[in-house]
């Protein structure tokens, strides 16, 4: 007998989100809104929580489902709503946890470890020369590094004939990405 | 494409760890070989960070929009009144 080859597998539910995600990701997030907000917002609403709370908890429950589901790190053994409520209710938790803590505890004389839990400062200067870079670098480098999407889709929502050609478009956006950075840097340094 | 370019490239493939990454001891060669192939490469792996956290800003904006469509104007009124 021989052995059959072990093929990853991904529960076809997983499969199917990412799929509609990278697809369709307008429809596919307002299709989960519609679905899952609700149940979301009632549960905060009955644990002390606002509506502008229940709004903050689900969007971020939805950036945690989108990121796992794009990333492939997602398995779903219910309905992605259910998965959307466990995540909302958690998060909620937390942040009761962490507002009743903020009311007990005195602020702090010393902000230096809250400063270290920051992101790293560089992070926020890439962020700002990503808003510079004008909307089609932006939106392209957006749609591969951080939504994902193929390069077949890239280079066809952007009009480019070939993934060929939309492969050195895009590391042409990311050098001069890269570029402007390291001009803000040095003219940092010397300033200093 | 352009030395820059697959310079570029060749980081990339190396840090988001795709099929055609070179071997470990490959990739360290060409660090002993190259002295500022990691600064570079450090350069472009807080590019890749700044790029997520742009990337989240667009979804929770775009998530913000998908809620006011879903739930501005009377839906809303009428979500919260029902609520009640």
């Amino acid at each position: 007998m021989t052995a059959s080859p072990r093929l990853p597998k991904t529960p076809p539910a997983s499969a199917t989100l990412r799929h509609a995600l990278l697809t369709n990701r307008e429809q596919a997030l307002t299709r989960l809104y519609h679905q899952a907000f609700p149940a979301v917002s009632r549960y905060i609403g009955r644990h002390g929580g606002s509506e502008q709370d229940a709004q903050d908890i689900f969007q971020d429950a939805l950036v945690i489902l989108y990121e796992q589901a794009i990333g492939g790190t997602l398995t779903l053994t219910a309905a992605p709503r259910t998965y959307l409520m466990g995540i909302g209710r958690n998060l909620w938790h937390h942040e009761q946890r962490r507002r009743a803590r903020l009311s007990y505890e005195a602020l702090p004389d010393d902000l230096e470890p809250l400063v270290a839990e920051a992101p790293e400062e560089s992070t926020f200067a890439v962020l700002d020369y990503v808003e510079r870079l004008g909307e089609k670098c932006k939106s392209m480098l957006l749609a591969f590094y951080y939504f994902q999407q193929p390069l077949t889709q890239i280079a066809a929502t952007n009009g480019y004939r070939s993934v060929r050609s939309a492969t050195v478009q895009k590391f042409k956006c990311l050098e001069r990405l890269r570029d402007s950075v390291r001009r803000a840097f040095k003219a940092e340094t010397i300033e200093l | 494409m352009r030395p820059e370019l697959e310079r570029l490239r060749l980081i990339e493939q190396q840090l988001l760890n795709t099929p055609a990454a070179l071997p470990a001891e490959d990739w360290n060669l060409r660090l002993l070989l190259d002295g500022e192939l990691a600064v570079d490469a450090e350069a472009q792996r807080q590019l890749y960070q700044g790029l997520r956290q742009a990337g989240r800003q667009q979804l929770r904006q775009e998530l913000r929009q998908i809620h006011a469509q879903l739930y501005g104007g009377w839906r809303g009124w009428l979500r919260r009144a029902w609520a009640m």
